[in-house]
């Protein structure tokens, strides 16, 4: 994958809706269910199908830079949005991008390790686009980081999400936080969509399954 | 060759996905331990439906924003739906040692917290001619429907059914939860959510088979009874057990052999938990209700067979509760000959604080947290 260098404007690439994005290299990935087995809960495992797991089973990602911040815009088709908690049994949608928070090889289907954590950029419908930064080391122990330097912006219409994620290449005060990307080199990077209307939640999405190699221009 | 190496990546996620199996046990069986056990027994024989636990729980710890419609103390009359509504029909705990799916209980199934005209009928200049009344159209609430019971005209029947959390042994909310944020506290065994790591995805919620956890709109997270720990730290009975005008909350160590609890539960065996058979071994313990005798066709009392049928007990309580409502009954005949019942004089409770374990501190006394 490739993460082009740009130079249009932050407000610009911010915006989902933005002619810019139409320029921007995508590729649409095949996503699945996470692994039933894997699900760090007996109760999950006992109480769920994994065929009914990761409704959503196609992502369109895009990724640019310009020199000093990255931006992803992820889109995906859904009948309906769901965007707030409005009752006990209702969840909204959301999409997150992994990707190793200090590089090596985390699993991804694993949430990383203790050895080796991933970093998640988590957007959900409900958030009104403040992002969460979070950290993995393994199923279930994501954490937010007080401090979050992403920004999102979320548009849906006509039977779509669309998302944009930014945050600068490097922050280098958060570096036990947030992964630090640098123009001219390489990331692995992953991508989860929740289907709120499924019941989806915690680790029950569609995910791209395995590691992606994005390359940010020099 | 192609299909070998699919069949050996196949082996090797299913090792991988035992191992990870292996690794969530040991946490969850950590999360699960405690050295000792609080518990309580309510007698249902007091339990007079007067909702002042319910209230005293009310006061002290769901008023805050998220928390209306929370009652994390209720007393619903039996048989009826209970609350949430039909909370004994929406799955949960374990079958045979496995989980079993839940339902997750809407805002509708527990009721709304109505907000009253109070403003108009009180100081509105309207108290002649306006009722008081919740505003929109409720058709349920947390008691919604008080003594309806069941039975037939003469004889008919009802009793009160104090619930809380039940502080399970082995809860199926603690196993439930992917993020490991539900633990028994090690010294008491009272099960918690850790609101730092709760993210609200309220698998708790559906597993828990009695239905006693919320789900907090406002902060996005689960709540559920705390069993006053910070009363119970500082030798404070629990709000809804010292506020019951009814002396029926007992409260104590399970292990404690000299407490209330321990002799009614242990020695005694006259205290049940609650639908035994959703396996999650409740620390809430019951005194089953013993049955006024029935008319018969004529009028007559028939003191052949109880009022509350035993087949609405035995689901309740379980099989054991026709020996123990013997027992209590053989108790009852032995103080009417004139002898002595130390069962029985434990569930009077003279002394009001004999029911209260090591519990017995009055609030009052301690000092009062700095802010």
């Amino acid at each position: 994958m490739q993460c082009k260098k740009v130079t249009a404007s932050r407000e610009k690439l911010l915006d989902p809706a933005a002619t810019e994005w139409s320029s921007i290299p995508g590729e649409s990935l095949t996503m699945a269910a996470t692994p039933l087995a894997n699900q760090p809960s007996e109760y999950i495992k006992a109480s769920r199908d994994e065929r009914q797991i990761g409704k959503v089973k196609s992502l369109m990602v895009q990724s640019a830079h310009n020199g000093s911040e990255i931006f992803f815009r992820l889109t995906w088709g859904d009948q309906e949005a769901d965007t707030k908690i409005t009752d006990n049994n209702i969840f909204p949608d959301g999409c997150g991008i992994l990707m190793p928070l200090n590089g090596g090889d985390p699993p991804i289907e694993e949430m990383g390790t203790k050895d080796f954590p991933v970093n998640a950029w988590f957007w959900r419908a409900d958030f009104n686009d403040k992002a969460h930064n979070t950290v993995a080391r393994g199923l279930g122990t994501t954490l937010f980081s007080e401090k979050c330097p992403i920004q999102t912006k979320s548009l849906f219409g006509q039977g779509a999400w669309a998302v944009v994620f930014t945050r600068p290449l490097a922050v280098p005060d958060q570096k036990e936080e947030t992964a630090q990307l640098a123009a001219g080199k390489a990331i692995k990077v992953g991508f989860a969509v929740w289907e709120g209307s499924n019941g989806e939640r915690a680790g029950l999405k569609s995910f791209s399954k395995e590691w992606r190699e994005l390359t940010l221009d020099a | 060759m192609a299909e070998q190496d699919a069949a050996q990546l196949q082996l090797q996620k299913e090792q991988r996905a035992k191992q990870l199996a292996e690794e969530a046990k040991s946490i969850k069986a950590k999360l699960r331990y405690s050295k000792r056990q609080v518990a309580m027994v309510f007698d249902l024989n007091k339990c007079l439906g007067c909702q002042t636990c319910v209230v005293a729980c009310k006061t002290l710890w769901t008023r805050d924003e998220g928390m209306e419609y929370m009652w994390w103390a209720t007393v619903n009359t039996q048989p009826g739906k209970g609350t949430p509504r039909d909370w004994e029909n929406m799955g949960g705990g374990f079958r045979d040692e496995e989980p079993e799916a839940g339902k997750l209980p809407v805002t509708s199934d527990f009721g709304e917290a109505w907000e009253f005209n109070y403003e108009e009928v009180f100081f509105g200049g309207k108290g002649n001619s306006v009722h008081l009344q919740p505003s929109g159209n409720p058709d349920w609430g947390p008691n919604w429907d008080e003594d309806q019971g069941g039975g037939q005209y003469p004889n008919s029947f009802y009793f009160y059914l104090p619930r809380i959390c039940n502080h399970c042994t082995h809860p199926a909310c603690l196993e439930a939860c992917p993020r490991n944020a539900i633990y028994k506290r090690e010294e008491d065994g009272i099960v918690v959510i850790s609101e730092e790591r709760c993210k609200g995805y309220r698998f708790c919620m559906e597993a828990c088979p009695y239905k006693k956890i919320y789900f907090n709109h406002a902060r996005v997270l689960s709540q559920k009874c705390i069993f006053c720990y910070p009363r119970v730290e500082k030798g404070v009975a629990p709000a809804c057990a010292r506020q019951c005008p009814g002396r029926l909350r007992f409260v104590g160590f399970l292990d404690d052999e000299n407490g209330p609890i321990y002799k009614l539960v242990k020695k005694w065996e006259v205290a049940l938990p609650l639908h035994p058979e959703r396996n999650t071994e409740p620390n809430v313990y019951y005194v089953p209700p013993i049955s006024p005798p029935r008319f018969d066709a004529d009028g007559n009392i028939d003191e052949s067979k109880p009022r509350i049928p035993t087949a609405y007990l035995k689901y309740l309580f379980g099989d054991k509760v026709e020996a123990t409502l013997d027992k209590l009954k053989a108790e009852m005949a032995k103080t009417k000959a004139g002898g002595k019942s130390e069962i029985l004089d434990t569930l009077i409770a003279y002394e009001w604080k004999s029911l209260f374990g090591p519990f017995t501190k009055d609030p009052a006394e301690l000092e009062p947290r700095k802010v």
